[in-house]
């Protein structure tokens, strides 16, 4: 199926966007009041959700990359193409991430039901999302199937992925840290190496997803 | 505008296609997935990408999902391009077209007005006139290009084996496997850190990071 590569999953959202302006909206954007649905969404998007290590994305389980934009029209090519426009504008959603779709989306329900209901309530036909299940009934509403899927990385779980980053990087301070010692002194430095860094337990120590800089990206370390 | 986070860049591309010309593009993607993948191997070799995908979206496929709803009255059907890779817009779209141009013409052929991917100012035209900016960009690993991934990977995996295959030995033994561990995993090991402001879409990126600091900061200063 060309959503799935292996262990990858891509997909592809296009959620209509109602015309018009809101009747009412929440208190933390009530200044749009005025602003179109479309330009509400962008908001939130753009200002309202953080990025990076709080992105609501981060708290999404498996995620490796997402993103959110706005197709507000079909471009021009110039004469002698058509010169055609869509009637609605749609959010579009797009997700890469490791396993089955279900899955996913009660995770993602279950992590960023607040952002969720900010966003849905300016798309066509969002008034019956009220739980998991019918969340998922509507992205699937909103799901165009993958023509073919490209993973030029790997499709393992994001802990293992994280894992095995952080593992990486401790284990290449380790090796320029003890080049030239004796094979006494690496057998034990290794030793305590291996206790430190727990190769095997991906909950921890490991990277937090998200994370932007060396200074926070460690999580679990201990000591 | 949130086309960049950390090493990644989210290039979204829309291109149209001729009135039922949707099926062939499709056919040809099928057939490469399933019968030509050695032909992948350009792509592979740009080891720059993370993920990439192609959805071809025919006018009848647009949800509409309530009848107050105007249907999409199209010809054309639309491929959209979505691709997330390390590096700056230029060395991606240049990379593409000194390196997998044959690839690129044919995915793209039955785009209208596809100028094709050599030579490279018309093919920027076409991509730059056709992109969308995003809204919200996100990635687990800022700091990790696509080749840190995969050699991670390659990283966890020996040291896994090598915990096991040295647990116990006597210190001769260890440096002779610790010295072929190295020598296996010579092109994996490297450290990682925070990508260098390349543009001034990176630095508007890391100026709203120093916004969101100083908003946590402040709001941990107010709670204290």
């Amino acid at each position: 199926m060309p959503n799935q590569s292996n262990n990858a999953y891509a997909l592809t959202t296009l959620c209509p966007i109602l015309p018009g302006v809101p009747d009412d909206l929440p208190p933390e954007i009530s200044h749009m009041n005025g602003q179109t649905h479309s330009a509400c969404i962008r908001y939130l998007l753009q200002d309202v959700f953080r990025v990076s290590v709080n992105s609501p994305m981060a708290k999404v389980p498996n995620t490796y990359l997402s993103r959110f934009y706005i197709l507000q029209d079909v471009p021009y090519q110039g004469h002698p193409a058509i010169l055609e426009h869509l009637k609605s504008e749609y959010l579009v959603f797009s997700s890469n991430f490791h396993g089955d779709l279900e899955p996913y989306l009660e995770g993602m329900w279950a992590n960023v039901k607040p952002e969720i209901q900010a966003l849905l309530p300016h798309c066509w036909g969002s008034e019956n999302v009220r739980d998991s299940a019918s969340f998922i009934a509507y992205i699937r509403k909103c799901q165009i199937e993958t023509t073919f899927f490209f993973v030029g990385s790997t499709d393992e779980p994001l802990d293992v992925q994280l894992k095995s980053l952080y593992l990486k990087q401790e284990f290449s301070k380790f090796v320029f840290e003890n080049q030239g010692k004796s094979k006494e002194e690496i057998q034990r430095a290794f030793a305590e190496f291996e206790r430190r860094t727990q190769p095997v337990n991906t909950d921890a120590p490991t990277w937090v997803a998200g994370a932007y800089s060396l200074d926070t990206v460690v999580k679990g370390a201990g000591e | 505008m949130s086309n960049i986070a950390g090493k990644s860049y989210a290039m979204s591309v829309i291109t149209p296609l001729p009135p039922n010309t949707a099926w062939m593009t499709r056919l040809l993607f099928w057939g490469v997935g399933h019968f030509f993948a050695s032909k992948l191997k350009g792509l592979q070799t740009l080891s720059l990408i993370h993920y990439a995908r192609w959805v071809v979206i025919t006018p009848d496929q647009f949800p509409q999902l309530s009848p107050k709803q105007p249907k999409e009255d199209l010809r054309y059907s639309y491929m959209l391009f979505h691709s997330n890779f390390n590096g700056s817009w230029d060395q991606y779209v240049d990379s593409f077209s000194s390196s997998i141009s044959v690839g690129l013409d044919t995915f793209w052929a039955r785009s209208i007005k596809y100028p094709k991917s050599v030579p490279m100012l018309p093919f920027h035209r076409y991509i730059t006139s056709n992109q969308i900016w995003n809204d919200h960009y996100y990635n687990a690993y800022p700091m990790a290009a696509s080749n840190d991934i995969k050699s991670a990977k390659k990283v966890r995996d020996s040291l896994l084996e090598f915990t096991g295959a040295v647990a116990g030995v006597d210190a001769a033994t260890f440096e002779r496997k610790y010295n072929a561990l190295l020598y296996n995993l010579q092109h994996d090991l490297s450290q990682m850190g925070p990508n260098p402001i390349v543009s001034l879409s990176a630095w508007a990126v890391e100026d709203r990071l120093n916004r969101e600091r100083k908003t946590v900061e402040l709001s941990h200063g107010a709670g204290g």
